[in-house]
């Protein structure tokens, strides 16, 4: 950020777009900095997020979707906003080709606390759209140097059909796989699909992963965490070991401009990480 | 150091200081006063009780510009916009006022990123506090020693001033204001009665009572979390709340923006521009869920954010009993009295 004012973007470049789903409206961008100072100084954790941010439109905060042992570039997963709320900088960007550049603020929020996560086994439960930062820790966690500093990794991912899960090229690496555990499933299939059908709350209770020295790491439409939570209660996860990363409206993403604000906590600064023991002590004002 | 001044001749004061720098001071408008900048020195006018929007401007104006913009231009062509850096002098501050920029500070200035832009603000501006006039009766709306401030009150201010009949007396309390009160040439060395006018003001100012409201911070923080859920309390309180956010313009402690692009024939600026909690679209997200659709949850919002959610993360409430909120609701809602309400329950 420009003179260390964390309201000023940095600028980025769009190297590549992936048009992730059948319906178009979700892309992943991998940005390249313009100055090597700025990609210097953006360390970040799996679990942040950023604010793109494009002038004449304004700035989204979204979750980093490539993982820090990638070197050179980051993702965001975007999708389009805009059946309900116009969604100005989402409609724009996916407007945009590779080439352009827009501009970058962060990395911005707390992430998914690695050094807790080290040494346990992890269950990552994913559903839909949700799945941006869940892939970024996969991808930590299995970068080679990373991998003996987690116990085992289960990974329980869904969508609505096959045409939306995301990172369809990566899915399909990480089954092959003997390190990681990826169950895969939809609510209905197609004619191509040979994998699961199923809802993710049924398959993480048949998959039954075991709370011992286990983390659970969920993110996934309010309807899939509603469910799927008294499943992983039942299992015998404590509140303290099942972690989500919650959405509230933001802007500044640094804690100042109040907008995130539930309880005592600022989502964008405090958060967005948050284990369900923690989400207790708050409000339900979100 | 203490010096005085003839009230008449105030506007010699403000000539020096605009000499120095940008003047902020009370200047009469039609529904009342208002800090303005001062460009012609006999505009400005102590004979006022409060301004009705606080002084917070001062530091976090209603608008600040960020970086100006061209559309079809790249990013890096866009400019930043720095903040003038020349010295300000805030003057004709009342104390619970001046105590509010410090519990800003805390979070604008001190806990995790500090903002740019307050922070050289703060840094660039001299403040002069001035006593509330204690041979007038208190505005009803008032609660500040609820809050542990006082009328008279110097704490914060770089000079500090006591209106004495006809004649207004300067007291340097910090280091930076006693340097610039030996610099005005304008004024002269108060006498004896003068040092002892002030220092009976001092005193005679925790006798000029406000309502008071028995706040111990840490139960009022734990109580209104627990009657968060008391629907039936937050519905009865708010129900004839218009949701206007007049309450969150005035008040020196509000402090939520939002942060827009404002283009007009290609040209633009990127801006923080005060928002509130108290309208409609301010936590609607982009997939259409918006967790405040009620204004009895907005209310409810505005007032555990200041006497509950800042306590438990900043220690501080945020709210310094300055009347304002009380004073503009178009519909007499009054944050001392729900505060009261509650603690009742």
């Amino acid at each position: 950020m420009s003179d260390n004012n964390p309201y000023i973007p940095m600028p980025v470049q769009i190297a590549k777009i992936t048009n992730e789903v059948d319906t178009n409206d979700i892309k992943t961008f991998r940005f390249t900095f313009l100055n090597k100072e700025d990609e210097e100084k953006f360390k970040y954790t799996p679990g942040q997020f950023g604010e793109l941010s494009i002038y004449g439109k304004g700035e989204s905060p979204i979750g980093i979707a490539s993982s820090p042992t990638e070197l050179g570039y980051v993702e965001f997963t975007v999708q389009r906003a805009g059946t309900i709320v116009p969604g100005l900088v989402t409609a724009a960007l996916h407007d945009l080709d590779e080439g352009a550049q827009i501009g970058l603020r962060g990395p911005l929020g707390n992430s998914w606390p690695i050094e807790f996560l080290e040494n346990k086994n992890i269950v990552v439960v994913g559903g839909g759209f949700a799945f941006t930062t869940l892939r970024s820790l996969i991808n930590y966690m299995l970068y080679k140097d990373n991998r003996k500093r987690f116990g085992e990794i289960t990974v329980v991912y869904g969508a609505r059909n096959p045409g939306l899960l995301l990172y369809k090229d990566e899915l399909a690496e990480w089954e092959k796989r003997d390190d990681i555990k990826t169950i895969i499933t939809v609510d209905k299939g197609n004619e191509t699909w040979k994998g699961r059908e199923g809802f993710v709350p049924a398959v993480c209770k048949d998959t039954a992963p075991s709370p011992k020295d286990a983390v659970a790491v969920i993110c996934g439409p309010p309807i899939m965490i509603k469910f799927t939570l008294p499943v992983f209660f039942e299992l015998g996860f404590s509140k303290e070991n099942i972690l989500t990363s919650l959405e509230m409206r933001m802007k500044c993403g640094i804690g100042k401009c109040g907008r995130c604000n539930v309880g005592s906590q600022y989502v964008c600064k405090d958060g967005p990480v948050f284990s369900l023991a923690e989400l207790d002590q708050l409000p339900r004002d979100f | 150091m203490l010096k005085k001044t003839a009230i008449e001749k105030i506007s010699q004061l403000a000539a020096v200081l605009m000499e120095k720098g940008t003047l902020l001071a009370p200047v009469k408008e039609v529904a009342g006063h208002n800090f303005a900048e001062i460009n012609d020195p006999q505009k400005v006018d102590l004979n006022f009780y409060n301004t009705i929007i606080s002084p917070k401007g001062a530091f976090f104006p209603p608008k600040e510009d960020f970086i100006k913009y061209k559309i079809g231009k790249t990013i890096t062509e866009a400019e930043q916009i720095k903040v003038d850096s020349k010295p300000v002098f805030l003057f004709g501050v009342r104390p619970c006022d001046v105590k509010s920029f410090s519990i800003m500070d805390i979070h604008f200035n001190a806990a995790g990123i500090i903002d740019p832009y307050w922070s050289q603000r703060r840094k660039a501006t001299t403040i002069f506090g001035y006593a509330y006039d204690l041979n007038q009766p208190v505005d009803a709306a008032d609660f500040y020693n609820s809050l542990g401030i006082y009328a008279a009150d110097p704490e914060g201010s770089d000079i500090f001033m006591v209106k004495k009949d006809k004649d207004l007396l300067l007291k340097g309390i910090t280091p930076k204001g006693e340097e610039l009160l030996a610099q005005l040439n304008t004024l002269v060395d108060a006498g004896k009665d003068d040092e002892k006018y002030y220092e009976e003001t001092l005193k005679k100012g925790k006798e000029y009572k406000t309502r008071f409201l028995c706040i111990d911070q840490d139960v009022i923080a734990k109580k209104l979390e627990a009657v968060f859920n008391n629907n039936d309390f937050w519905t009865k309180v708010s129900s004839a709340c218009l949701s206007c956010g007049a309450c969150t313009f005035v008040c020196p402690n509000c402090y939520c923006f939002d942060i827009c692009d404002d283009t007009i024939f290609g040209k633009g600026t990127r801006r923080r521009v005060w928002d509130a909690c108290m309208f409609t679209d301010f936590t609607l997200e982009a997939s259409g869920h918006n967790p405040r659709t009620q204004v009895y949850q907005r209310l409810r919002q505005k007032i555990n954010h200041k006497y509950s959610y800042h306590v438990k993360k900043y220690g501080v409430i945020s709210c310094v009993g300055c009347g304002r909120c009380t004073r503009s609701c178009p519909v007499n809602i009054d944050i001392y009295s729900i505060v009261e309400e509650a603690l009742k329950l």
